[in-house]
């Protein structure tokens, strides 16, 4: 594995800048643990072998592709090929986008091999920007990431979002690969105080490696949700933790992944009550068709004294072919009491009884089993509140079953 | 319209259907009537082309065309339609949107030109009203969360709004209280226009009452044992099934 190392993070192309402690830190740190293999309990069915093999170059003449326009009005936030351009930024009222502070990364930790992707980041990130929502920001913010048809490249984009007390926003993060490099993104959310974020992950991927790391920390009666499209791609690592930190947070996910062909995906999701009184509610949905591999991880944790917590964790899973692969996992930890906590998975096939049903009523056989794939996998979306992004999302999903 | 002969069905290895004859003009309405177990939801499913119901001998001609070598959206769209026994709960597909996209896959199949959207949601409005139904019940998913008599007078709308040719009514009265009776019996009698057929599979007489059958047909042990007007329906009502069995019996 320290040929991965070598391969990754070479001491020499360590960036020279105001961060160079920090990453020197990571780096060491990396080459302590190594990178996960199948033996590391968190990446049990994923492997990053392909990383391995893969030669990432850089290269500044890779072009950049305009993200998709979107069917609503909203600000968006270009990175293309990864980085950010801020020079043409503009940004609505209440936000606010700036690098971060090198003091904010001093005392950053994380765990050993199983977070390896994440001390990478640290060592390797090319920009580290803070992204600010101090109001009630009307229209959406986009975090477009775009990655360009000829891009090879390794890529280490690193961004913290502070949602000030009170405030409320929609962040979407539409991202769209069209390369056959490596993306490595850490984000830390913090949802201050009473306030609100939407935040949408729609993702389309073509051969790069997707690795992304989202922390959330909610603070009292702050109230997160998360609503997911996963269009898959080669390989897809997507990890979210919500931490309900104070009285009266509210996490909540709903994700829906859909894997077809050669692609792979795997979502690793906890949810942490670290105190009582707070509400958790989650729901994820695979689509696994071609020789597609889908994972799902779902931990909730419920800590000791975090009394009066309630929770439900909900997965369903769908196998469209023989080929195709589902590992689907609910893990619920309790260590309080009065708490409500529930949870369920099921994996099945499309049954033939509501194909038979379609069928006599004139729909052929693809269709109906193409409506029957879009009703199971369109369930999750239908919890978004906000009808346009219903909409649009719903109208991805349509385009791909 | 349809015309059946001699047709065996089997699922898996067993045998249901057992010689079967059955002819239908066009404007006739004919219930099938017997007892548990006799295979009249066989017959409904195999004329339908469920998968699994395979005709082994036999034929069953739909205009002219043979059945058998026919998918079910074909048998659809030539203009054959199925209500369901057990309607299905299919979550997650909008109500409005699958009876639209049914017709208008139809209408394709048969070189027609597709509704719009206006036109079409006229139409299911004026089934939904006549039927006493919601019209709330178009946004919801496709008889999810609906009740028993629900599912049974939705399959009346979808029947109405694809206006079929022949319409095959598997035990559509059951489970439905008088009201509802009267109103599928209605929504039934509305399609009625001498040229539709219709093949109504049942177990009791009662909606009989409603429909006046020009034949009666009695089916038990994969045949048409017994074949006469109303009176027949009436007279298993009063007596039961058991007659039957006596009267094959000497």
């Amino acid at each position: 594995m320290s040929s991965m190392l070598e391969q990754l993070a070479p001491e020499a192309d360590l960036i020279d800048d105001q961060y160079v402690g920090i990453r020197r830190r990571a780096r060491q740190r990396l080459m302590t643990h190594g990178f996960p293999d199948l033996k590391t309990e968190a990446w049990k069915y994923t492997s990053l072998r392909v990383l391995e093999k893969r030669e990432l170059e850089g290269g500044s003449d890779i072009g950049s592709v305009e993200p998709k326009t979107l069917p609503f009005e909203a600000c968006i936030i270009r990175f293309d090929n990864g980085l950010l351009d801020d020079a043409s930024l503009d940004l609505p009222e209440g936000v606010y986008l700036e690098p971060l502070d090198p003091s904010e990364l001093v005392n950053v930790d994380y765990g050993d091999r199983a977070d390896a992707m994440a001390w990478l980041n640290l060592a390797r990130f090319d920009q580290a920007w803070k992204l600010v929502i101090a109001g009630e920001v009307e229209k959406p913010l986009v975090l477009a990431t775009t990655l360009s048809e000829a891009f090879r490249a390794g890529v280490h984009p690193r961004l913290k979002i502070e949602v000030a007390d009170g405030a409320s926003a929609v962040l979407i993060e539409q991202q769209r690969d069209y390369g056959a490099g490596l993306i490595n993104i850490v984000q830390d959310i913090h949802v201050g105080r009473g306030a609100q974020l939407r935040h949408i992950i729609q993702r389309r991927n073509a051969d790069s490696i997707w690795v992304q790391r989202t922390r959330v920390n909610v603070s009292a009666d702050g109230d997160y949700r998360c609503h997911a499209l996963e269009l898959a791609g080669r390989l897809v690592r997507q990890d979210l933790a919500v931490h309900l930190l104070e009285a009266g947070a509210n996490g909540e996910i709903d994700g829906v992944a859909y894997v077809d062909s050669k692609q792979h995906v795997d979502w690793h999701t906890a949810i942490d009550h670290e105190v009582g009184h707070t509400n958790s509610r989650e729901s994820f949905r695979i689509l696994a068709d071609g020789s597609g591999v889908g994972v799902f991880n779902g931990r909730i944790h419920i800590q000791r004294g975090a009394d009066d917590s309630h929770s439900d964790l909900n997965t369903a899973n769908l196998l469209l072919s023989e080929n195709a692969r589902i590992n689907t996992k609910p893990e619920l930890e309790i260590y309080a009491e009065e708490v409500t906590a529930s949870h369920g998975a099921t994996i099945g096939q499309l049954e033939d009884s509501a194909l038979f049903y379609l069928r006599s009523r004139g729909l052929p056989a693809d269709e109906a089993m193409a409506l029957l794939k879009f009703g199971f996998a369109a369930a999750p979306l239908e919890t978004l509140e906000i009808a346009d992004l219903r909409e649009w999302l719903t109208n991805e999903l349509h385009r791909v079953l | 319209m349809l015309n059946i002969q001699d047709l065996r069905v089997a699922i898996g290895d067993k045998e249901i259907i057992k010689g079967l004859d059955l002819a239908i003009g066009p404007g006739e309405l004919h219930a099938i009537m017997g007892p548990n177990g006799s295979g009249k939801s066989t017959l409904g499913y195999a004329l339908a082309g469920r998968e699994g119901y395979d005709i082994t001998g036999g034929k069953v001609e739909f205009e002219g065309a043979d059945l058998a070598d026919m998918e079910p959206e074909e048998r659809a769209a030539a203009g054959l339609f199925l209500a369901f026994q057990y309607p299905v709960e299919i979550p997650g597909v909008n109500n409005a949107y699958f009876l639209r996209a049914a017709l208008n896959a139809q209408r394709k199949a048969r070189g027609e030109e597709e509704v719009d959207s206006m036109t079409f949601l006229k139409t299911v409005r004026e089934s939904l009203k006549a039927l006493k139904m919601d019209e709330s019940l178009l946004k919801r998913a496709v008889n999810e969360g609906f009740s028993g008599g629900e599912k049974k007078r939705n399959e009346i709308v979808q029947m109405a709004v694809l206006n079929p040719k022949l319409a095959v009514l598997d035990e559509t009265d059951s489970g439905l209280d008088i009201d509802a009776l009267k109103l599928v019996a209605e929504g039934i009698n509305a399609q009625r226009d001498g040229k539709r057929s219709f093949l109504v599979i049942t177990h009791y007489q009662r909606l009989l009452d409603y429909l006046t059958p020009d034949r009666v047909h009695v089916l038990a042990g994969g045949r048409i044992v017994e074949s006469g007007g109303q009176e027949l329906a009436e007279r298993l009502e009063a007596e039961g099934y058991a007659f039957l069995e006596e009267e094959s019996a000497a």
